[in-house]
């Protein structure tokens, strides 16, 4: 037995959030660890990364008793996280930031040698089958590649328990693959105990071996993975048989008339124009590997990207167009990554919330109208069903699921004509993720043109009247949803080398 | 991942409640220190040393509402000390040689020009708001010696010093100033979209573009606004000393500063209240006037306020830490 958790409990004022969680991994295992945002595995796994000292039970690595009050401790004995949010150092090579902390001795005490830690890195990553830039700056890698930094970080520290936390939440369906048998590598020969926390079911059944349970802070089931079908899982963690995962298809293509949007030669810097036009009630998709340009593209629509080309919507040209501009137009987006570019995590859920709606729907002469802002807060509240539904709270206090309906309600609130999501669901727990998705549906169904980016093909399926195929910053091709499914779509990005 | 649905009707200590929470607490350290020192320090229990507490820190108030907003949209400015100093020059020299609401205006509009440009390099520029304040400040000392040649600017006439020294009934009038500033900040911050603005670009900046929020705009206005509150502070100065010394109130930036943040804002941005940094100011000027009636020696008087900042921000930020490893 690598780990053997036994009577884990944690409580934040008062309030039990584990009620006694026994946990075991064996070496060489692939054990996904699900539940829904709340239940209480984040808990778990900062718990076994030292991020407590103040928790309750027992905890055994490899048959030793071990105390984990700190991340160094659970470090030293074989514990790495593996976290959503990198914890590398932007601008350090990446032979640097595998050598972090572990600096080979220069010829004189005090100096480092360069050369050394170069070999030594490369080396280690080597070792674990995977190949990286080694001089390169970790601020100039996509998020596949500075996840497999971490990873070769985390082995080269002789990691023999390794936790993953969404590893895949931002990763295209290629570099998943990638991942999975880098996963499966380390298992099998190294004998490394990973723990695979993910949102994603389907995933689950094809790279782990034991499925763990989570619900209400407790353990619910523990089985092997190739024993659960999909919606048994979803049952699962919900807890009741009605919610199953979304993956209803689309209602009907809408029989819009003129397109809402038009995007005409749009160019960014040095890549090649996009035509796109979406109807009203549109919902479009743009399915795309990472590094394809999917965000910049959309963030040159709204303009904050410099790019040539022009965007009309409703017919009329927007010109010189700003974020701003743009917003008060009545085009929108929710960006990506909520925490560092969609909400300030100090302000209460309201503030979020009304921001964009604030100059041009709520006030008047730059004086906040008070009562209508707290009406529509309160009603997208509802209407969301954010929890808890109190509106002065900071959004840095929520759960991921309940962050990201804030940051889709904020764009709603704006009431726009045409609305572009990038990510809306990554790394949302999938009672949420289906929420989320009725309520884009449901924005198309009010009229918006809405384009959609995502890295989960099954989001693209689920929602698409039409999808874009986008290659190397080009939208290769437009297709139809009719007659798509996973395997064609997942065929079509893939297709043709990305820059 | 904080709530299981069992307790999403419970609240619960968190962030905001915790910043609350140490607001309450600076208010009640206020308060004993006060009990305190009027029951040990003699003649601190006067109305008259109470007014004189506030006429003397009305000035650093005013310049620590500007900072406040500063400090909100997650910069400060280095350069109200030398638009004080600048404002209380140009509005002697106007008052003598023009007329004495020219000199008001004209130094007020000198505090605002300064301001709008700081946050003109600072927004469209993107210099950081260190460099270019500190660039702004040595700036505008050297072009205000070269003016005056280092010499005061005398001849002001009495009448003016009301502004400074005089009274409305009990009240300082600088303390009525100050009191007007406090409350239009604090109007600014609630109830306008300028405002809300303050806070989200200072809590996520690319957030807040992303949002359609102009943060250029927002950047220039706050920094405008900072540099109006110093020259209004600059001009209340003038009112004090009666005379235009270019070589005053060098010491405003990092008091106002200590102030804002003994109030409980952090330098991070996107939370702080109006009521912080009045209470800060309030709270080093109580603790100065004390050390100063009790005899201690003057030297003494910036090392107790940097203990002071010391430990009032420490004690918050340790709650905030702690709140945060939750």
């Amino acid at each position: 037995m690598l780990l053997d958790m036994q009577e884990i409990r944690k409580s934040f004022n008062a309030g039990p959030v584990l009620h006694g969680v026994d946990f075991q991994l064996e070496r060489g295992q692939i054990h996904a660890l699900v539940g829904h945002n709340g239940a209480g595995k984040s808990t778990l796994m900062k718990t076994l990364g030292g991020n407590f000292a103040d928790y309750g039970g027992r905890i055994r690595i490899d048959g030793e008793e071990v105390v984990l009050h700190s991340p160094k401790q659970a470090l030293a004995k074989g514990v790495a996280m593996i976290y959503q949010d990198f914890s590398l150092i932007p601008d350090l090579s990446v032979a640097d930031n595998i050598g972090l902390g572990r600096d080979p001795r220069g010829k004189l005490p005090g100096l480092i040698s360069h050369s050394a830690l170069r070999k030594r890195s490369a080396e280690e990553a080597e070792a674990v089958g995977i190949r990286l830039p080694m001089d390169t700056p970790v601020r100039q890698l996509g998020v596949a590649e500075q996840q497999l930094t971490e990873i070769v970080r985390a082995c080269s520290q002789n990691a023999r328990i390794l936790v993953m936390d969404e590893p895949t939440a931002r990763l295209a369906p290629a570099e998943r693959e990638h991942l999975f048998d880098v996963m499966r590598q380390m298992a099998r020969s190294r004998g490394v105990g990973i723990i695979y926390i993910s949102h994603f079911l389907e995933e689950i059944r094809q790279v782990c071996d034991v499925v763990t349970v989570m619900r209400d802070g407790r353990i619910v089931e523990t089985g092997a993975a190739s024993a659960y079908s999909v919606p048994d899982l979803a049952r699962l963690l919900v807890g009741h048989d009605d919610i199953v995962a979304a993956t209803a298809n689309a209602t009907a293509r809408p029989s819009s008339g003129k397109p809402l949007l038009e995007i005409e030669g749009l160019a960014v810097a040095g890549r090649p124009p996009v035509d796109l036009a979406i109807g009203a009630g549109e919902i479009v998709g743009i399915a795309g590997l990472i590094g394809s340009g999917r965000t910049r593209l959309a963030r040159a629509i709204i303009g904050d990207v410099a790019a040539s080309g022009r965007i009309r919507l409703a017919g009329r040209d927007l010109p010189r167009r700003t974020p701003q501009r743009s917003a008060d137009a009545g085009l929108v987006m929710v960006p990506e990554d909520r925490k560092v570019s969609g909400l300030a995590l100090a302000s209460s859920i309201e503030e979020n919330m009304a921001a964009t709606a604030l100059a041009p729907r709520l006030s008047r002469f730059g004086i906040i109208r008070a009562r209508e802002k707290r009406a529509l807060v309160e009603s997208l509240i509802a209407k969301f069903g954010i929890r808890p539904p109190d509106r002065k709270r900071a959004v840095g206090t929520l759960s991921g699921g309940n962050a990201q309906k804030v940051l889709v309600a904020r764009a709603v609130a704006a009431r726009p004509k045409a609305m572009i999501l990038d990510q809306p669901t990554a790394g949302v727990d999938v009672g949420a993720k289906g929420e989320l998705h009725k309520l884009v549906e449901l924005s198309a169904a009010e009229g918006a043109a809405i384009l959609l980016i995502s890295d989960d093909l099954d989001e693209i399926l689920a929602l698409s009247h039409r999808v874009a195929i986008m290659v190397g910053g080009r939208v290769k091709e437009v297709l139809p949803r009719e007659g798509l499914d996973r395997a064609s779509l997942l065929a079509a990005i893939s297709q043709g080398a990305p820059e | 991942m904080s709530l299981s649905r069992a307790d999403t009707g419970r609240r619960r200590l968190t962030l905001p409640a915790g910043v609350a929470w140490s607001n309450y607490a600076l208010l009640a350290i206020f308060v004993v220190l006060v009990v305190v020192f009027c029951l040990t320090v003699p003649y601190f229990a006067t109305w008259a040393n109470f007014a004189n507490v506030l006429q003397r820190n009305s000035v650093i108030g005013i310049v620590a509402c500007g900072m406040l907003l500063m400090i909100i949209l997650g910069g400060f400015d280095l350069s109200v000390g030398a638009v004080g100093a600048a404002t209380s020059v140009v509005a002697a020299a106007l008052i003598v040689h023009v007329s004495m609401p020219f000199g008001i205006v004209a130094a007020l509009a000198l505090g605002l020009g300064v301001g709008l440009i700081n946050g003109f390099f600072i927004a469209k520029i993107g210099i950081n708001p260190f460099v270019t304040t500190l660039a702004t400040q040595v700036l505008v000392t050297g072009i205000m010696f070269v003016g005056t040649a280092a010499q005061p600017v005398y001849g002001v006439p009495e009448s003016f010093t009301w502004l400074g020294l005089g009274r409305i009934g009990p009240i300082p009038v600088p303390t009525i100033i100050f009191a007007a500033v406090a409350i239009l900040t604090w109007a600014i911050l609630r109830f306008t979209t300028f405002g809300h603005h303050v806070y989200i670009v200072g809590g996520n900046k690319l957030a807040a573009r992303l949002a359609g929020i102009n943060v250029d705009r927002v950047t220039i206005l706050t920094y405008g606004l900072g540099g109006l509150f110093a020259g209004i502070a600059g001009v209340v100065l003038l009112g004090q000393t009666n005379i235009g010394q270019p070589a005053s109130a060098a010491d405003w930036p990092l008091t106002a500063i200590a102030a804002v943040v003994v109030g409980g804002v952090p330098l991070s941005g996107g939370v702080g209240k109006v009521g912080g940094a009045v209470l800060g100011t309030l709270l080093l000027g109580v603790i100065a006037n004390a050390l100063n009636l009790l005899g201690v020696s003057p030297f003494w008087q910036p090392a107790v306020t940097g203990a002071v900042i010391l430990v009032a921000v420490g004690i918050d930020s340790y709650q905030r830490r702690r709140l945060e490893r939750r």
